[in-house]
């Protein structure tokens, strides 16, 4: 709330204070329709190294939406901060890429941007996609904010075939088979080396993020009937840890502790780490991860272990395949009203947006350039030529632009094995997604304190599971994240799903 | 006897004492060592893991990919520029304020110092000294990176003190001489101050070859990053995969951690060059005075 009043009070000072100096090249007002190529300014998070201006694929983005792109690309370590002082001092760009989070929603709250839900109906591709895109992106059920399309059922089981296959194992369904799984990886010794130093899962310290649904814990209960994040019970809002599942989840993970079948130092494990013990091949399952990594997972094995086989499965649970929900986007871009002048402008605006993803501009953002990114094979896919290439020259854009780059309207990628079977994996979950059903409600008390709440329960976990609390603890800790406003959350949750069913 | 106890103890002490500095001085190398090899190391290597302070094979595949681009020798001579333009301009305003500040004389001296201290204790914040840059005109040019951070108080103050230290006989004999205030500063007192310039000058450099959040800042041109923005955005490299769809893994034989390694290591060799050349300077301390008999 603060930082709600705050902004709007400091883009007023700015507007009031005519500390206008670098609004010269914004005042023209282009509107109409007309044939001048539209000025498109765009802020987002550097990927990588910042390409060149005027690169090839900036020319041919230009040549084909009839556009002067002008890139800004901010450092992502310091983005949050840059993001703050741009809505602060009011110098956006036309089109801004942010990710959600409390300083994004009150400035959206506040209308600083553009509302496009009733527009987009007009754009055949952004209209054409699937609706859960947008209505995980609605703040107070409205619409202001493009998304870069992600897949939202991405969670699959990564694991070392040729381990499961030596060992006899199948991968797991219920929590059962989970524990037997890390306990014949643990003691079977399947490296081989002699030396006990192989773990069926590496666990890392964001293996219980309270916001993303892609963390392991919230996979692995929703796996067995789990809410992801937020779940219904009784016409009632809950908690995901107040559920069964999730304790039963819990229970195992603090078996696995107790007999020292994970790592004991899980709690202050980087996610960078916990991949280098996969890179070294010490670990059956990989966590964290998501099923169209599977081919990457295998080739950053084959460095040190050149034998070793990876394969990819759905999670699956007692009730079959239930995987949380994503938000279905890396970021999205917003459009301020202080550097998009009219409606007019904000039209011809998505207008770029939607051509981004006409089938030839799908194809260069996701394959490059013909001939010196991609080639295309007999039977009309795109095979990558230069992969250092393209990651320098081309993945910056498709990272900062809308696309899908395996299931979009560009040239089809010729995928190896593993890697079809990964998106095939994504493709099935689809079906069966858990969405989180809190994802774009607001509650004031969770703002305002979420922080200090999900900070609580996150450290509770960690007690349980490394059996520093037993269950009542546990529970008394459940009892002390309601009183200190869980149940005010859970009450203002509850209240607007009854307002939306209505 | 009480000789031979002495020397028992003396022998115990200096054992006691250089085994501690060895340590200490172990723990602060061995991981610049480690940085150094997992540089060169050979990807295969560098998968095993462990702690590695000898590369069985020197590769300089990191450093190829490295400097396959323009954009970290640009980051570079960036760098350079700001360091030693801005150094000299910290330098120069440092002293030019600590000068007149030295003296007795000085009418309102303590209001300004005053004023000098309360910046120490608080700042203006990051939103109003974006305002301040941007009304100056500075956003997007280097003079962002050098002016807003020209004089640091506390060095400042340090330099004062120092000042003060030169006898003022030595000030009064140039001014029988005919020296004016600017020539006394410039041939008496600076030269004699070049222990504390050195240091400072270090400080200062050190800061300017570090600036990281004031670029992000204050600079919209990703063309006019310093190195230390470059860095950083390759040691976050490999972390951010979860947001990342790529089902392609880049074929090279280089691994995220050795480049992330190389580009620590180019990125810190060109300021740590400067140390040797500063040490005898300062071997005789910061806060000393220069004056010694």
């Amino acid at each position: 709330m603060v930082s709600k009043r705050f902004i709007t009070l400091v883009s007023l000072l700015t507007t009031v204070s005519a500390l206008a100096g670098c609004a010269g090249e914004k005042s023209s007002p282009t509107a109409q329709q007309d044939n001048t190529p539209l000025q498109v300014t765009i802020a987002t998070p550097q990927i990588g190294e910042a390409p060149k201006k005027g690169s090839e694929v900036e020319q041919a983005i230009e040549k084909y939406t009839n556009s002067k792109i002008d890139f800004q690309w901010i450092p992502s370590a310091a983005f949050e901060d840059k993001k703050n002082i741009m809505i602060a001092s009011n110098e956006m760009p036309k089109a801004f890429k942010i990710t959600s989070n409390a300083t994004t929603l009150s400035a959206i709250q506040s209308g600083l941007f553009w509302e496009i839900g009733p527009l987009l109906k007009d754009y055949k591709n952004l209209s054409g996609a699937n609706a859960m895109y947008y209505d995980n992106l609605k703040v107070d059920g409205k619409l202001y904010s493009l998304p870069l399309y992600r897949d939202i059922g991405r969670a699959g089981i990564t694991y070392r075939k040729d381990w499961f296959d030596g060992l006899g194992l199948k991968t797991p369904v219920t929590l059962d088979d989970w524990y037997n799984l890390m306990k014949t990886i643990a003691e079977k010794d399947p490296d081989k080396n002699g030396q006990n130093d192989s773990y069926g899962m590496f666990l890392e310290k964001s293996y219980n993020d309270p916001v993303a649904s892609s963390s392991y814990l919230t996979r692995l209960a929703v796996s067995q009937g789990a809410p992801n994040k937020w779940g219904l019970e009784g016409g009632k809002v809950i908690a995901e840890f107040m559920t069964k599942p999730y304790l039963d989840s819990m229970k195992l993970l603090r078996r696995l502790y107790q007999e020292k079948l994970i790592n004991q130092d899980f709690s202050v494990v980087q996610a960078a780490d916990a991949d280098n013990k996969w890179n070294a091949g010490k670990v059956g399952i990989r966590i964290n991860t998501v099923a169209s990594a599977g081919a990457t997972s295998q080739d950053n094995l084959k460095k040190a272990v050149p034998n070793g086989v990876v394969d990819i499965a759905p999670y699956m649970g007692p009730s079959g395949n239930r995987v949380p929900a994503e938000p279905g986007n890396n970021g999205f871009f917003v459009f301020p009203k202080s550097s998009v002048k009219s409606e007019a402008e904000l039209k011809r605006l998505l207008g770029f947006f939607d051509k981004l993803m006409d089938p030839e501009m799908s194809t260069l953002l996701t394959r490059g350039i013909e001939g010196k990114h991609f080639t295309k094979t007999d039977d009309g896919k795109a095979q990558f030529k230069d992969l250092t290439l393209f990651n320098l020259e081309v993945k910056p854009y498709r990272d900062s632009l809308p696309s899908f780059e395996v299931t979009g309207t560009g040239l089809p990628l010729k995928l190896s094995d593993l890697q079809a079977k990964g998106w095939k994996v994504i493709a099935d979950n689809l079906k069966n997604v858990v969405p989180n059903v809190a994802l774009t409600m607001n509650s004031k008390t969770y703002s305002e304190k979420g922080g200090e709440l999900d900070t609580l329960i996150r450290d509770a976990q960690t007690k349980f599971i490394m059996g520093k609390i037993d269950e009542e603890g546990w529970q008394a800790e459940v009892e002390k994240w309601r009183k200190a406003g869980g149940d005010k959350v859970i009450e203002e949750y509850t209240a607007e799903y009854s307002k939306q069913k209505k | 006897m009480l000789a031979e106890d002495k020397n028992w103890s003396n022998r115990l002490f200096n054992t006691v004492n250089y085994s501690l500095l060895t340590l200490v001085s172990l723990i602060t190398i061995i991981p610049f060592v480690y940085i150094v090899s997992m540089s060169f190391a050979s990807p295969e290597e560098v998968a095993k893991g462990g702690l590695l302070l000898f590369p069985s094979k020197f590769t300089f595949g990191a450093y190829k990919y490295i400097f396959s681009t323009d954009t970290m020798v640009r980051s570079i001579l960036i760098s350079i520029y700001i360091t030693v333009l801005g150094t000299l301009i910290n330098l120069l305003l440092t002293s030019f304020t600590a000068y007149p500040l030295a003296k007795a004389t000085l009418r309102g001296r303590r209001t300004i110092l005053l004023m000098v201290l309360i910046t120490m204790l608080f700042s203006g914040g990051l939103i109003p000294t974006y305002f301040v840059v941007k009304a100056f005109g500075m956003i997007n040019t280097y003079w962002s990176l050098m002016i807003p951070t020209a004089i640091s108080a506390f060095n400042l103050i340090v330099l004062k003190n120092f000042f003060q230290q030169i006898p003022d006989s030595l000030v009064d004999s140039a001014k029988i001489d005919g020296c004016n205030d600017l020539g006394i500063l410039f041939r008496i007192v600076l030269p004699l101050s070049m222990p504390a310039m050195a240091t400072f000058g270090l400080f200062y450099a050190v800061g300017h070859w570090n600036t990281f959040f004031n670029a992000v800042m204050y600079m919209n041109d990703a063309e006019k990053f310093p190195v230390q923005v470059i860095l950083r955005q390759i040691v976050l490299l490999s972390q951010d995969q979860i947001g990342n769809t790529t089902s392609q893994q880049d074929p090279t034989d280089y691994l995220p951690q050795t480049i992330r390694m190389a580009s620590i290591v180019v990125a810190t060799v060109p300021i740590v060059l400067v140390y040797p050349f500063l040490q005898k300077h300062f071997a005789k301390g910061v806060l000393l005075g220069s004056v010694k008999g």
